[in-house]
C-alpha cells in the first residue's frame, strides 16, 4: 500500500534528521498542545526567558503562618507553614492534562526558597525581569519578606558555628560549589514504602506517638528523656500527612467543578472527572492504575519541592510505574499502547515544566536546565534479574515524541539487557537527545558495596542521586541530603602545588605553604605537595558538610521527608538526622578533574625527565598567565602527554592521583562514619570556573573553558580515536579508584546512521563494557547543525545538546560553552 | 456588600460551608487552564474586578 503524505513527510524529516518535527509530525494532539504549552524554566545562559515570574504568594502565605508558630520547635513551626501554603496556594490544571500538580500558583511561575540562604534573597531582590507586576508592589514585599528571613536562613545560622577561617575561604567562591544545607539539596526517596499510601503512613506515626506517651508515663529514668524530642517531630509528620491529602483533594474539588460547570466536551469530562477521582484515592491511599500511580509520585514530588529546592530528581519510574503499566496495558488492557505513551509523555512534561529560583552562579553552573533531573532506568532486580520491562521502552519512545531536555535518563546496563531495550536507548542517541547516558550495572553495584558497604541486594536498587552517584532506595540507604558543597573545583589541587598553596586568582593564602616549586628537587617531591593540596581542598568542603549535615535538623528542618523516610518515622527524627540509622552515601564531586593530570604530566616530562625547561621559567610564564610564552605554551599544549591517548606516561599520572585521593576517602568521613570517594564530573563547571583557575602546565590560559567531563579528555587533545580513549579510561578501577568518571563522547550522525550505524555503536559499547568503565554519554549532533544553530538560533530553538551530567536546548546555554561542545572532538567508530 | 458566595466563581465546599474556591478561566501565552484558589463565602467582594453575580 502507498505511503499517505504525512508518512513520506516524516520519512523525509527522518533522513534530514529533523527529529523536533519528526515528533511533533508523530505524537498525539494532546501531547503536541501540553509540550508547547510548557514555560521554559532553564535560564538561558544565565538569565530567566520573559514572562518568567517569582511565585510571592507561597512565601507570603508560609512566612505569615510561621509568625503564628513562632517559638514552636522548628519542625512543628515549618509543618503548620507548609501545610497553609499547600491548603491555600493556587492551584490550576491545563487543559487537555491528565495529570497535576505543580509547584508554583501559575504556570509561568517559579518558587523561591527563602529559608535557605540570605544573599541568594537579595539576588532576587535585584534579578532583572522577574519581579511579579505591579512591580514596586512586589519589591515591598520582597524587602519586607529579606528584612524579616535576614539572619534566619539556614546558612546565617550555620555561619555563626562555622570555623572563621573555614568559612572564608569557603565563600571565596575559588574551592568549592554549593551550599551546605539541606535548604539546596536532593534526596532518594523509597516507593515502596511511600506508595503504602498517607493514611497508612498516617497510621504509623498516630501509634509511634501512642505508644511513646505512654512510655513517657513511666517509671523516670534518663531512658525516657531523648523521647521527649521525638514526640514533635512526629506531630509534624502528621501535619504534612494530612496535609498533603488536602492538598490532593483540592485538585479534585477543581477537576470536578470544571467538568460539571464548565466543560462542554463529553470526553474532556470524563478525563477531568477521572483526574478527580484520582486526587480522591492519592496520596492517601495506594495506586491501582498507572494515572494513579503517576499522580502520586507527581504529588510526592510536588509537595517535596514545597519545602525544599531538591535540585535533583533521584528516581527509577520505569521500575516504580512498570507493573501498574503492565496491569493497565498487557494484562486488564484498560489502556491502548498510545493512551499509556501518553501519560508516560506527560510525566515527563510535567516533571520538565517545575522551576524553582537558583542563584546566578548555579544557573552559569547548569545552564538551560533547573536541575540534574535524571532519572535511572533499566538495571536489575533485588535478585539480580533483569528489571527491564515494557515501561522502560515506552519512556523512550515517549522521550523522542516530547523531547524535554529535563528530566533526562540514565540507562543501567547489564549483560542480560535484551536487544530491542538497547536498540530503544541508541534511537534516543540517535535523536540527538544526549541520553540515555549508559552506565554499568555490575561496576556500579559492585562500587556502592566497596565504598559505602550497601548490602549486594541493596545496592542493586541505586538509582542516580544526581548526575551520577549511584544511592540504594532503601531504609537505610536512602540519602536525604546531598553533599553539595563538597563539590571541588580540582584544578585548583596543582594550582595551588605551584603556587605554594597560594591562590593568585582570588588572591588570598588557601591551601597548606608545601614550598616554592622552584625549589623541589624531583617530581616526587612536586606531587608530593599536589597531594598534600589535594587533601587540604577536601578536607576543608567535607568538614563544612558534615557540619552542615548535622546541624541541618535544628537550622532547615525536613517535615515532608521525614514523613515519606521509613527510618524517620520509626526513630520519630528527621530525616536528615545521620543518627537515625543511614549507612551513608556521601561523595565529593570533581569538577575540573583532568586538568591535574596534563598538568602534572607536562611538569614531569619538560621540568624533570627531559630538563627543556626549568621550573622557574614554567613559573615566570604561569604567573604572566602564558602572555609572551606562546611559542612555550604550544610546546605544552602540543608536545606534553595528554590523557585520552592509551600513553602510559600521563595515564599512570591520572591512576596515581586517583588512587591518592582513594586512599584519602577512606580517612575521611562523613556523620554516619562512612567514606568520602571522589566523584569527577563537571555539569558545566567547567565554564563557571574558566574565570577562577589560573593558568595551568597544559597550557591552559586563565578564561579558557577547562575540560568538559571528569574524565573525559581536553577537547581535540583525544587525536588516537575513540578505542584510545576507553582504554585509558579502562586503565583504572571503576570500582575502587572513585565513585564514578563522567566520560563525554561525540559521535558522527552520518556514520551512525541505520542498522550499520546501530551495530557499530553496539560494538563500541562492547569494548566499554569489557574495559570496565562505569558511564559514557553521546552527542550525536553534526558541526554543521551546531553552527548554524549558532547564527539563527530562531530556527534550533529544540536542538538539544549533552552538556555534562544532563542535556539542554543547545540555544539556552552560552556561547562558551557552545564552543566548547563543538570543539569536542568527533569520534569516528569502526 | 457584595460577597465571594454570590459571584459566579464561587463553588462551595460540601464538607466546609463557610469556605469555597473561586474557579477562574486563565489564557496566558502559552497556555489555557483553570485555577482555583480558596476563599471564605461570606468575604467582601466589592472590590473585586472579577465579580460577576450568578
Amino acid at each position: 500500500m502507498a505511503k499517505s503524505q504525512q508518512a513520506r513527510d516524516v520519512d523525509e524529516l527522518v533522513k534530514n534528521r529533523e527529529w523536533w518535527f519528526v515528533a511533533e509530525k508523530t505524537r498525539s494532539s494532546r501531547l503536541d498542545y501540553l509540550r508547547k504549552a510548557v514555560w521554559k524554566k532553564g535560564a538561558i545562559g544565565g538569565n530567566y526567558a520573559p514572562g518568567i515570574k517569582i511565585d510571592l504568594k507561597f512565601p507570603q502565605l508560609f512566612t505569615e503562618k510561621w509568625k503564628e508558630h513562632d517559638g514552636d520547635p522548628i519542625m512543628l513551626q515549618k509543618a503548620n507553614a507548609l501545610a497553609h501554603v499547600l491548603d491555600n496556594t493556587p492551584i490550576f490544571i491545563t487543559d487537555h492534562a491528565q495529570l497535576v500538580g505543580y509547584v508554583g500558583s501559575a504556570p509561568h511561575e517559579i518558587v523561591w526558597h527563602w529559608q535557605g540562604v540570605s544573599m541568594v534573597n537579595e539576588e532576587i531582590y535585584n534579578e532583572q525581569g522577574i519581579i511579579p507586576e505591579p512591580e514596586q508592589e512586589s519589591l515591598e514585599t520582597l524587602a519586607e519578606l529579606n528584612d524579616y528571613w535576614g539572619g534566619r536562613t539556614a546558612v546565617d545560622k550555620l555561619a555563626r558555628v562555622l570555623d572563621p577561617e573555614d568559612a572564608v575561604k569557603f565563600m571565596s567562591g575559588a574551592i568549592g560549589w554549593g551550599t551546605p544545607t539541606s535548604a539546596v539539596t536532593y534526596s532518594t526517596k523509597d516507593f515502596d514504602f511511600i506508595f503504602q499510601g498517607f493514611e497508612a503512613l498516617l497510621a504509623k506515626v498516630e501509634q509511634c506517638i501512642e505508644d511513646t506517651e505512654e512510655k513517657l508515663q513511666g517509671e523516670p529514668s534518663p531512658e525516657l528523656l531523648p523521647l521527649y524530642e521525638k514526640i514533635p517531630n512526629w506531630e509534624a509528620m502528621q501535619i504534612i500527612l494530612e496535609a498533603g491529602i488536602r492538598y490532593a483533594k483540592r485538585y479534585a474539588r477543581l477537576a470536578r467543578t470544571v467538568a460539571e460547570h464548565f466543560e462542554s466536551d463529553p470526553k474532556r469530562r470524563e478525563e477531568l472527572l477521572r483526574v478527580a477521582e484520582t486526587c480522591e484515592r492519592v496520596p492517601a491511599k495506594p495506586p491501582r492504575s498507572l494515572q494513579e500511580s503517576f499522580q502520586f509520585d507527581h504529588f510526592v514530588q510536588v509537595i517535596l519541592r514545597y519545602e525544599t529546592f531538591e535540585g535533583a530528581w533521584p528516581h527509577r519510574p520505569d521500575y516504580v510505574h512498570g507493573p501498574f503499566y503492565d496491569q493497565d496495558v498487557n494484562v486488564e488492557k484498560r489502556l491502548t499502547k498510545e493512551e499509556a505513551i501518553d501519560l508516560v509523555g506527560e510525566h515527563l512534561i510535567r516533571t520538565y515544566e517545575v522551576g524553582i529560583f537558583a542563584p546566578r552562579w548555579t544557573r552559569e553552573g547548569l545552564q538551560g536546565i533547573t536541575g540534574t533531573w535524571v532519572w535511572t532506568m533499566g538495571g536489575v532486580k533485588p535478585d539480580g534479574s533483569d528489571a527491564c520491562n515494557d515501561l522502560t521502552v515506552a519512556y523512550m519512545q515517549a522521550a523522542r515524541l516530547v523531547r524535554v531536555s529535563n528530566p533526562t535518563f540514565g540507562f543501567r546496563w547489564h549483560p542480560k539487557v535484551k536487544d530491542e531495550v538497547m536498540r530503544e536507548c541508541f534511537e534516543c542517541i540517535r535523536h540527538g537527545l544526549g541520553y540515555p547516558s549508559m552506565r554499568n550495572d555490575p561496576v556500579l553495584v559492585a562500587n556502592s558495596v566497596h565504598w559505602h558497604g550497601h548490602p549486594v541486594e541493596e545496592a542493586r536498587t541505586w538509582v542516580h542521586q544526581a548526575c551520577m552517584s549511584p544511592c540504594p532506595t532503601t531504609k537505610y540507604g536512602c540519602q536525604p541530603f546531598r553533599m553539595a558543597s563538597a563539590t571541588a573545583n580540582c584544578a585548583k589541587m596543582v594550582e595551588y602545588a605551584l603556587h605554594n598553596g597560594y591562590d593568585p586568582v582570588v588572591n588570598m593564602q588557601m591551601g597548606p605553604q608545601t614550598g616554592d616549586p622552584r625549589e623541589f628537587k624531583d617530581f616526587e617531591e612536586f606531587f608530593q605537595a599536589w597531594v598534600k593540596q589535594m587533601e587540604w581542598l577536601r578536607n576543608i568542603l567535607v568538614r563544612t558538610v558534615n557540619l552542615g549535615r548535622v546541624k541541618d535538623p535544628v537550622f532547615f528542618s525536613r517535615p515532608v521527608l521525614s514523613s515519606v523516610y521509613e527510618r524517620a518515622i520509626e526513630t520519630g527524627t528527621d530525616a536528615c538526622d545521620p543518627t537515625n540509622g543511614e549507612r551513608g552515601n556521601a561523595w565529593v564531586t570533581g569538577f575540573t578533574w583532568v586538568e591535574n593530570a596534563d598538568s602534572l604530566a607536562a611538569v614531569k616530562k619538560f621540568i624533570y625527565d627531559e630538563k627543556k625547561y626549568t621550573m622557574a621559567q614554567l613559573m615566570d610564564a604561569l604567573n604572566a598567565n602564558w602572555d609572551g610564552y606562546e611559542e612555550m605554551r604550544l610546546d605544552f599544549v602540543k608536545n606534553a602527554p595528554k590523557w585520552g591517548n592509551d600513553d602510559d606516561y600521563v595515564d599512570e599520572i591520572m591512576v596515581r592521583c586517583l588512587r591518592e585521593v582513594s586512599r584519602h576517602a577512606k580517612e575521611i568521613k562523613c556523620p554516619s562514619n562512612n567514606n568520602w570517594p571522589l566523584l569527577p564530573e563537571n555539569v558545566s563547571g567547567n565554564i563557571h570556573y574558566s574565570s577562577v583557575v589560573g593558568a595551568l602546565p597544559n597550557g591552559r590560559r586563565l578564561g579558557d573553558a577547562l575540560y568538559d567531563g571528569g574524565i573525559s579528555p581536553g577537547p581535540g587533545l583525544d587525536r588516537k580515536g575513540p578505542t584510545a580513549v576507553l582504554k585509558s579510561c579502562g586503565k583504572f578501577d571503576h570500582v575502587t579508584d572513585g565513585r564514578a568518571f563522567l566520560l563525554n563522547q561525540r559521535l558522527s550522525p552520518t556514520q551512525l546512521s541505520g542498522e550499520k550505524g546501530y551495530q557499530l555503536w553496539k560494538a563500541y559499547m562492547k569494548t566499554w563494557a569489557d574495559l570496565g568503565l562505569d558511564h559514557v554519554q553521546f552527542n550525536m549532533v553534526d558541526d554543521a547543525t551546531l553552527r548554524a544553530a549558532q547564527k539563527d538560533p530562531e530556527k534550533y530553538q529544540e536542538v538539544i545538546v549533552r552538556v555534562a551530567g544532563y542535556s539542554a536546548h543547545f540555544v539556552d546555554i552560552s556561547r562558551k560553552t557552545q564552543d566548547n561542545i563543538i570543539q569536542r572532538t568527533v569520534q569516528g567508530l569502526g | 456588600m457584595a460577597t465571594c458566595k454570590e459571584c459566579k466563581s464561587f463553588f462551595g465546599r460540601e464538607d466546609d460551608p463557610g469556605q469555597g474556591d473561586c474557579v477562574t478561566r486563565q489564557v496566558d501565552p502559552r497556555q489555557s487552564y483553570y485555577r482555583a484558589k480558596p476563599v471564605e463565602a461570606e468575604k467582601d467582594a466589592s472590590k473585586c474586578g472579577s465579580f460577576q453575580k450568578k
